[in-house]
């Protein structure tokens, strides 16, 4: 773990401004990682951002209990009760609003709308988390092969890396998704599975190139450093150099690859909904988009806690992840 | 919706998605009302020898194209082959001619058949087995040659080939003599002894009684079309013009632009106008976007028009801004929602999926504007065919659920609430007949049955519910429109054993009998007969829930004028539609 020390020096400069407060009366060393916490805890849009996503997140992890508390169903209600010819009975456009039901009703099946946001918020979250968990595992996977491995192997997992990046997403996620959900279209109680399987294999499939090819360049030039080759000299097995010598020396650019693709996957699993690829069977965001474009002029509360929804979650997901990159990496400050 | 798909004018079964019904409304300024009477039986003579030219609309101006909006493409443009309500709507109104014609009368206020290349309606034999046209002098084609009985018989001959036309009407191999045996000039040959030509007389044999054929020769197919230049391959491309627009450009999908026929003479036809210079139709557009742009009504959008249905959101906006500008009426079509006779032979079972039916929220889910494109639904024949009978066989106000009634009905044949299963075909792969899906399974549940939606796709549905053999499913949801305002078409096929859309598998020797007596009636007898098994098929098996019938809520601008409803369609008479100049 020499390496780790040598960072935290060269880290530990910034540290050392006026701005990190309290004199250091001891100097002991702080792992990266702290230090980039500590920056974080500095950063007021962090701390906003941090607390926003918090926000969000707790309401995907209690949606059935806050729609419960507010006495809402996302589904099952009965159409006629709440529409009539395509408008809500009750609640805006036409009547003033109400407690019972703040985001509307659906002018179609007469759904809660604030049920379905809470719980197109969880789908949202968990699917995005999903996508990001796997990218990142199979991104640092592949990279660490690929850049350890010298010769044939790096070429054709490089090969693999750029054909990968060079197929287009939307049109790979359009092709792809509508072959896996009609495999199980007969299959009601499969299909939701498929739908969100189908939807994070695309966002998975589509999306470990960049993490892969970052964690490959940086593995290609620590290789070369003398704590790797010492370990190599003195008979460290591999799997041990690549965990124990590589990995934690990544931790900066893989926290920030998280970060900046999780907004990235929320957008992108919200478009694949509007698009009519996504989830169907369950409430999500996209699809109420898609739904409610057709009442953005006499229903628009219909659209906007969604748009709203994906809107500031991608935006301080990204500002948290443009922070938390600051944080770690000095050079790149504002 | 995306639903929309084109919709078969005729033997048309539609999956769960659905479009339109009936309500009163409003024609333009110049038009009369066509108001939907529930109920109403014939009114005045649907039949009517008429001779060219056609009478003036008042008011009517020349000049301005007119810009057709819809969310559909078209299918199949050769005569041979139109079959849906867009294609014939085009074809019958405004491109190819044929024996006899669709006008809408402003006095009786509703749709007459009078003639069109055919000097009258047609002259049949005493048992109907045998019908005489004589085609009239000075018909031309667009290129100016002039049009034959030849042509006509030719045309005629077309219609039997089912294997290179599978989509059009079958009613030439039903009941024309060889029928079953004759397949079209291109298979079996020029010789065909069921039409004979004699100078410009025709005269069409048939294998069994035919009293509905001056209805089918309205179709396009009963109309003339050259021996040489019409190879089926391409022939839909361009169909030559008899009429009074002819094809300019046509691209499958995106757009069609008709021009004025110089070759038609107005002299000769007693139905059609050519007031407008030129039709301009855009297809696959955005249904919000055909609202916005004829509900705006600037520029261009005053001379556009759409014989789609209003999004059912944009309803409350149109009525209470351009009432005057929207067009509501019948088209011909009943929806059921049949269990399986084979399979569910309690008649209170059936009667308690009547009461059970979730009517008002499966309309609600679909989209439906109640009352307008869906309206309650009692006997099979919808509102308009003559002979219609009016009752109600439940005893609830029609399009009313009443789950008490029917658990009350369960409980009566022995079953527990929750005991009885009833399964039906649902597609996953559409948003609106989920959200349709998801109000039955609670409506039926409420009422005391098990639900089990079985999941498929809308491709795989029709096939799905068209094989009696396939048995995952108890209930079937269809519909029916009829091809012409007669009962003649509605019992064979739905209600006779075998029938050739019998999705409700039923079966009852009376009734086959009945049917087969009331095709051997004369024909003044036959409509009063066929609305009289209605009921009793309705009342004494009531083979499952009448789920409404349809109805139309078309958009147009404010310089279109002559715009009423076809109720034969459900479809704009284009043949009275001008541009207020």
């Amino acid at each position: 773990m020499t390496i780790a020390d040598l960072e935290t020096l060269s880290a530990g400069e910034p540290s050392a401004e006026p701005s990190t407060g309290g004199p250091n009366k001891t100097i002991h060393g702080k792992s990266p990682t702290r230090i980039a916490l500590e920056r974080l805890r500095q950063d007021k849009v962090a701390v906003i951002s941090a607390v926003i996503v918090a926000f969000f997140v707790l309401i995907a992890i209690f949606a059935p209990l806050i729609a419960k508390l507010w006495g809402v169903k996302p589904d099952g209600a009965s159409a006629s009760e709440f529409v009539l010819n395509g408008l809500p009975r009750i609640g805006p456009p036409n009547f003033g609003f109400i407690w019972s039901h703040p985001f509307g009703v659906d002018p179609q099946t007469g759904n809660d709308l604030f049920a379905r946001w809470l719980y197109g918020a969880r789908l949202s979250l968990g699917i995005s988390l999903t996508a990001t968990v796997l990218t990142t595992v199979i991104g640092i996977a592949i990279g660490l092969v690929a850049g350890f491995s010298r010769g044939s192997l790096d070429r054709v997992i490089s090969f693999f890396i750029d054909f990968f990046l060079a197929f287009p997403f939307l049109l790979g996620a359009l092709a792809l998704v509508p072959i896996i959900n009609h495999k199980f279209s007969d299959k009601p109680g499969t299909l939701l599975w498929a739908q969100i399987g189908a939807l994070i294999f695309v966002l998975t499939i589509l999306g470990w190139m960049p993490l892969a090819r970052l964690i490959r360049g940086q593995v290609l030039s620590l290789r070369e450093r003398e704590f790797v080759q010492s370990a190599q000299v003195i008979g460290v097995p591999t799997r041990q150099i690549l965990f124990k010598e590589l990995l934690p020396n990544m931790i900066a650019p893989i926290i920030i690859s998280i970060s900046l693709s999780l907004p990235g996957f929320v957008a992108a699993e919200a478009l694949l909904s509007f698009l009519g690829i996504g989830i169907t069977g369950a409430p999500s965001w996209g699809q109420t988009i898609n739904n409610a474009s057709n009442y953005y002029d006499i229903y628009p509360l219909y659209l906007w806690p969604p748009v709203i929804g994906v809107a500031v979650l991608v935006l301080t997901l990204n500002l948290l992840g443009d922070s938390i990159r600051d944080a770690f990496d000095p050079k790149t400050r504002r | 919706m995306r639903l929309k798909k084109p919709i078969i004018s005729s033997a048309g079964v539609f999956a769960l998605v659905a479009l339109a019904a009936c309500g009163g409304g409003s024609g333009s300024t110049s038009t009369t009302q066509d108001t939907f009477v529930p109920n109403a039986g014939q009114a005045g003579k649907a039949i009517e020898n008429r001779d060219a030219p056609a009478p003036e609309i008042p008011g009517a101006t020349k000049g301005g194209t007119i810009s057709v909006l819809s969310a559909n493409g078209l299918t199949t443009m050769d005569p041979s082959e139109a079959y849906y309500t867009n294609t014939l709507n085009i074809l019958e109104d405004l491109v190819t001619r044929s024996l006899t014609q669709y006008v809408y009368d402003p006095e009786q206020k509703q749709m007459i058949l009078i003639p069109d290349l055919a000097t009258n309606t047609g002259t049949p034999n005493k048992d109907y087995t045998q019908w005489t046209y004589t085609i009239r002098d000075g018909v031309k084609y667009e290129d100016g040659t002039p049009v034959t009985a030849e042509d006509v018989a030719y045309g005629i001959k077309r219609s039997f080939d089912r294997d290179t036309f599978p989509g059009g009407a079958a009613y030439s191999n039903d009941y024309f003599l060889d029928g079953d045996k004759y397949k079209g000039p291109y298979k079996s040959g020029d010789n065909y002894r069921g039409v004979v030509v004699k100078g410009m007389t025709l005269t069409l044999k048939m294998a069994r009684p035919f009293p509905d054929m001056p209805y089918y020769g309205a179709f396009p197919s009963m109309g003339p079309i050259p021996q040489k230049g019409s190879d089926p391959a391409d022939y839909a491309q361009h169909p030559l013009a008899t009429g009074p627009y002819k094809f300019d450009k046509y691209e499958p999908g995106t757009s069609l632009t008709l021009v004025k026929n110089d070759q038609w003479d107005p002299m000769t036809d007693p139905g059609r106008h050519q007031y407008a210079d030129g039709y301009d139709f855009k297809f696959t557009e955005l249904s919000k976007q055909i609202d916005s742009t004829i509900l705006a009504d600037s520029g261009d959008g005053q001379t556009t028009l759409t014989y789609d249905n209003l999004l059912s959101a944009d309803y409350q906006k149109a009525k209470s801004e351009a009432a005057d500008r929207l067009i509501l009426g019948s088209a011909p079509c009943t929806y059921m929602w049949t269990p399986d006779y084979r399979e569910v032979t309690d008649k209170r079972v059936r009667l308690a999926v009547g009461y059970a039916y979730p009517y008002q929220d499966a309309w609600t889910a679909g989209g439906e504007i109640i009352g307008v494109t869906r309206s309650p639904g009692t006997a099979i024949l919808t509102p308009g065919v003559p002979g219609r009978p009016d009752y109600n066989p439940l005893e609830t106000e029609p399009g009313q659920s009443d789950p008490e009634k029917a658990k009350q009905l369960l409980a009566d044949a022995g079953y527990k609430p929750g005991e009885y299963e009833l399964k039906f075909l649902f597609a996953t792969d559409d948003p609106v007949s989920v959200a349709i899906k998801d109000q039955l399974v609670s409506g039926l549940e409420k009422a005391g049955f098990k639900a089990t939606p079985v999941a498929s796709t809308v491709n795989e549905i029709p096939t799905l519910r068209g094989d009696p053999n396939y048995r995952k499913i108890n209930v079937r949801s269809w519909g029916w429109c009829s091809d012409w305002p007669s009962g003649g078409s509605w019992f064979q096929p739905l209600f006779g054993s075998n029938g050739s859309n019998d999705y409700a598998e039923f079966s009852e020797p009376s009734v086959d009998a009945e049917i087969k007596r009331i095709g051997t009636l004369p024909l003044e007898e036959q409509a009063a007969a066929y609305g009289k098994l209605d009921e009793t098929i309705m009342t004494k098996y009531y083979p499952g829930a009448n789920t409404g019938y349809t109805g139309v809520a078309m958009l147009h601008g404010s310089k279109i004028g002559g715009f009423v409803n076809d109720s034969v369609l459900g479809a704009p008479t284009f043949k009275d539609i001008y541009v207020k100049q």
